[in-house]
């Protein structure tokens, strides 16, 4: 709004000298209306005070017409100023007019030809008395940690190997431009997703959480970093918004905020789950340090080499530790050979020796055998019954009368029913 | 996450289209494989010229590397100060 003041605006009516030989009374000059009104805004433009003037009264009947500006009176007790606060002032500015409200003005005073009037047009509005805002600060600050929101508890890892970092700050000027130079040199690996927002003054809350939310809803978004330079806590009073604060704390995933220089801190710094000092420093710590990652690489390749080379190494020592306990153990062969031909020797010789003695005793044993064998009990008088599916009857009573038997004796099968059975009888073999 | 039973099977090109930190990942996974020491010779062999790939792998993707931005709707974008 800092119109350049054109030629056209330059002082020229320069009154003319009376000519000497003038009537008494010169005729008046009259002037047109716009005329008029160009002098006094000429007038007032060239008032160094007036171009540049801080003033503090109370906000009257603020009115917010279509147009996205805002028009008010400034009073005090006895006086009264009307006053322009333009939409882009208004959307950086810390409060937003309100009827009553005290408040201090910086801006210019300037004539509004059209209509003959002047008015403070509004460059920054704050509420009177920096003591207000550093009281709502505290008083906010307290109300949120109540509320859980800054609790350590939810503070989560920043991803150490980010593919998608989410950025939300202005587009334009130096923090954005930092952000992305030190990517580039650091971890350009990573993909930035930008979700632009207004970050100055109060009027900045309602974009922040709208980039803020944008950003939650993309997929795939590893990390997000919230960022503005340094300022006043004016400037800054939108990160300090409970509305900005409390979106933060809802991040989705982790987030870095980086508000400032390393004295700020605002709200939003409390809730995020890592704070940086500084725009730069959230971008560092949101990305591994990609200047050390070619020797990390190189590291890794130099291990796989080394535990290679060991497991060559290590097939290596055992194929000689093989042959050495060959080579160790060929004396013994030859020993065990020498030994095992003497036993041969021995042996064969005993056995020659024993050889008449072990078949007289082998008949013997023969012979033995065969009185323990089943036949020879036969050919003893003894029989074997059998039942139908071939058991060997022991119990009288495990068959019924007209059951079929087999009884086997020492030459032959007799083939038999059960008349009738007995529990008693066994005994009579012995009598 | 890559299928390390695949890897062998995978092109250079395939391989290239993997994110970086899995790449360095598979890497890791590879050397330590290869340092446990519970493979043979011939198994370490294979394991070693899998991790000269992904070494490789990684090198290109940090030598051609460049910043990618997308922004989101340009809406309440406004200069700042």
């Amino acid at each position: 709004m800092a119109d350049q003041r054109s030629l056209w605006d330059q002082p020229e009516d320069q009154p003319e000298p009376a000519p000497a030989s003038a009537p008494v009374r010169a005729a008046p000059r009259i002037l047109r209306v716009t005329d008029l009104n160009r002098r006094v805004r000429t007038l007032l433009d060239a008032d160094a005070v007036l171009a540049d003037v801080w003033v503090e009264g109370e906000v009257s009947q603020p009115s917010f017409p279509g147009s996205g500006h805002c028009f008010f009176t400034l009073k005090d007790a006895s006086s009264q100023l009307r006053a322009a606060l333009f939409r882009e002032e208004l959307a950086r500015a810390v409060v937003r007019p309100a009827h009553g409200m005290n408040v201090i003005i910086h801006g210019r005073v300037r004539a509004y030809e059209p209509q003959g009037t002047y008015q403070l047009y509004v460059d920054s509005i704050t509420p009177a008395g920096a003591g207000d805002l550093h009281a709502r600060y505290e008083a906010l600050r307290a109300e949120l940690a109540a509320a859980g929101l800054f609790d350590e508890r939810h503070r989560r890892p920043i991803p150490r190997w980010p593919r998608r970092i989410g950025v939300v700050t202005s587009p334009v000027g130096a923090v954005w431009r930092d952000i992305t130079n030190v990517l580039r040199r650091r971890y350009p690996l990573v993909e930035l997703v930008l979700s632009p927002s207004v970050v100055q003054g109060a009027g900045a809350a309602p974009t922040l959480v709208r980039a803020l939310q944008r950003l939650y809803a993309q997929e795939g978004i590893d990390t997000i970093i919230l960022a503005r330079g340094g300022g006043s806590l004016e400037d800054l009073w939108g990160f300090n918004d409970e509305r900005v604060v409390r979106a933060v704390a809802a991040a989705p995933v982790p987030i870095i905020v980086g508000v400032g220089h390393e004295s700020d801190t605002t709200l939003a710094d409390f809730a995020a789950d890592l704070r940086a000092p500084t725009p730069s420093a959230a971008a560092e710590l949101a990305t591994p340090d990609g200047t050390q990652l070619p020797t990390i690489l190189d590291r890794l390749r130099d291990r796989a080499s080394a535990a290679l080379i060991g497991r060559a190494e290590q097939r290596r020592l055992l194929v000689d530790a093989e042959g050495r306990a060959l080579v160790q153990l060929a004396p013994d062969i030859g020993a065990a050979r020498q030994r095992t031909a003497d036993l041969l020797d021995r042996g064969w010789r005993a056995v020659g020796d024993r050889l008449g003695r072990r078949r007289l005793l082998l008949e013997g044993a023969h012979d033995g055998l065969r009185t323990l064998s089943p036949f020879a009990t036969l050919e003893r008088g003894y029989a074997v019954a059998r039942t139908a599916e071939g058991r060997i009857l022991r119990d009288a009573s495990s068959v019924a009368a007209g059951d079929p038997l087999q009884v086997v004796v020492a030459r032959g099968t007799v083939e038999t029913r059960v008349e009738r059975t007995r529990a008693d009888g066994s005994e009579d073999l012995l009598s | 996450m890559i299928d390390d039973a695949k890897l062998a099977v995978l092109t250079d090109e395939e391989l290239a289209r993997h994110p970086f930190d899995e790449l360095v990942a598979a890497l890791q996974r590879t050397v330590q494989g290869l340092e446990a020491g519970n493979v043979g010779l011939e198994e370490s062999i294979e394991l070693y010229k899998q991790g000269l790939r992904l070494h490789a792998a990684c090198e290109t993707r940090l030598r051609e590397a460049e910043l990618t931005i997308t922004e989101l709707g340009r809406r309440g974008a406004a200069p700042e100060e």
